[in-house]
């Protein structure tokens, strides 16, 4: 057995912290120190699980432009931006599943997809609420479902100074030992 | 190396070759522009003068492409208002004397900017009050400018009062498609969300600092503000805009709802109608929320493609450009959806 990803991430913030920050003499050098741990912190927090998420928000989201692609199929007659959407969704759908497991080509893929979606959401934020509507509202909602469950995922900027005060305490806790 | 080019600096603009220059230091913050600190000592009718400088120089790449005149006019001409910011000394927009544009200014010294540490550090618990209410009152002095007889209708006013939220909208639409390398579906939803829900037409077109918050301001042990810094998106436009962003998750700080760490959302709106006179209305500081989140999103995403082109080797460019998710999380919250 050997030390994974994961485990060497942690290595290298572990002398970061321990052996590097503490002879650092600058605030700019310890600022950017901290800088580089919450970047390491945020790859290590994806790393293990980076393929298995990607392929399946893949998925997900063929599965959100097919129901999308139906339900602007019935709303698409004689509007032109709503039958643009569709054929970009048919295009796309075309285009066949992921095959590959390699991190940059799933993340490719899920860029295609996404760039789809984002063509959907934009025509559905201009459709929603209509009467008539409520097959395209639902998939709104589900499509909304899925944008904050990826989103729920991410770190957040406003973690940073509850890091940087966590690093802080450390530090000082460690200095008056 | 840099230390001698800027006394080289100083010694054309004081008309001293005696000037000397030490304790130059690279200082963290301001990511739009390298800030560097300095002490300079030199003669002056025969008596020898010291000071503390600031100097702030347009970095290779950054978060915010902004125009640093811009800067420097805006806060010469708000310090006359009585808002206080460092004086500012020397301008030069070209590479002539240290490679890139850069400005010079007044260090204020005894104070402390980083969030973590004026929220953070007891010394500041027992001002966080009279902290809150200097911050209130300077954003309302700052609305209170008369920006045509201070000289910066060069800003540019939006067509009108009902204009200013069409204007940042587009401002902003502008920048992601100039710098997102991904597709962005809740920003460009929330884009498309904001045109369908523009807020009431501005109370008054007034000068907006429009990255007003903690984090940007110098504050002593005392709780009282002695520069507000950061005025690179300086605009003219709706006064909500500011209250707005000061309001954003993301300069709450501490993790609570407590308005930029220091008070209560009903505090703040009371404090600042109280000094300006504006109402504070709840329907356009949810407009202007999810403009800023949005904006704010825009900033990370002109990092990020700064980086990933390969004209910043920034962490932070990297880490913030990482990072949106929780911004849209935020967005999509403040759409209802």
């Amino acid at each position: 057995m050997r030390p994974n990803a994961v485990e060497s991430l942690r290595a290298a913030q572990a002398a970061l912290a321990d052996v590097i920050a503490p002879e650092l003499a600058s605030a700019f050098a310890l600022d950017s120190a901290q800088t580089v741990q919450m970047l390491l912190e945020s790859l290590a927090s994806e790393w293990d699980t980076a393929a298995e998420t990607l392929s399946r928000d893949n998925d997900t989201l063929r599965s959100l432009l097919s129901a999308a692609g139906h339900a602007l199929r019935g709303a698409s007659a004689g509007n032109e931006s709503l039958g643009s959407v569709v054929s970009e969704i048919e295009q796309r759908l075309g285009d066949g599943g992921q095959t590959s497991l390699v991190i940059s080509d799933l993340a490719s893929r899920n860029s295609s997809l996404r760039a789809t979606l984002e063509s959907v959401l934009v025509v559905l934020e201009d459709v929603t609420g209509r009467a008539g509507c409520e097959k395209i509202d639902e998939v709104r909602s589900k499509i909304y479902e899925h944008l904050g469950e990826v989103a729920t995922r991410g770190w957040s900027f406003w973690d940073v100074s509850s890091f940087r005060g966590r690093i802080a305490a450390l530090q000082s806790s460690g200095a008056g030992r | 190396m840099l230390e001698r080019r800027i006394r080289e600096y100083l010694s054309v603009k004081i008309h001293d070759d005696s000037v000397a220059v030490s304790n130059l230091q690279r200082i963290p913050g301001g990511a739009s522009r390298e800030t560097w600190s300095f002490d300079a000592e030199w003669r002056e009718n025969g008596k020898k003068v010291s000071r503390g400088f600031i100097l702030r120089r347009d970095p290779d790449a950054s978060l915010l492409e902004t125009e640093r005149d811009l800067e420097f006019r805006v806060m010469d001409a708000v310090a006359a208002h009585g808002v206080p910011v460092p004086k500012m000394y020397w301008l030069e927009s070209d590479g002539t004397f240290l490679d890139r544009p850069f400005f010079v200014m007044e260090r204020i010294d005894g104070c402390e900017t980083s969030p973590t540490k004026v929220l953070m550090d007891p010394r500041f618990y027992p001002v966080r009050a009279k902290l809150a209410e200097r911050f209130v009152d300077i954003l309302a002095c700052i609305h209170s400018l008369d920006w045509q007889a201070s000289g910066l209708a060069f800003l540019g006013s939006p067509a009108g009062e009902a204009a200013c939220a069409l204007t940042e909208i587009e401002r902003w639409e502008a920048i992601l498609d100039r710098d997102a390398l991904e597709p962005q579906p809740v920003l460009r939803a929330a884009l498309r969300w904001m045109r369908r829900h523009l807020p009431p037409p501005a109370q008054r077109i007034v000068l907006v600092h429009a990255d007003y918050r903690t984090g940007n301001f110098l504050c002593d042990s005392d709780g009282d503000i002695k520069g507000v810094l950061d005025w690179e998106m300086v605009h003219l436009g709706d006064p909500m805009e500011d209250v707005a962003w000061a309001c954003i998750r993301p300069w709450r700080w501490l993790g609570d709802e407590n308005i930029g760490g220091l008070m209560e959302r009903e505090q703040f709106y009371k404090l600042y109608e109280d000094a300006s006179g504006f109402a504070v209305v709840p329907e356009a500081i949810r407009f202007w929320e999810l403009l800023g989140n949005v904006k704010l999103a825009a900033i990370f995403l002109t990092g990020a493609r700064s980086f990933c082109e390969g004209r910043t080797r920034s962490p932070m460019m990297a880490f913030l450009g990482r990072n949106i998710a929780r911004l849209e999380l935020e967005i999509m919250d403040l759409m209802g959806v």
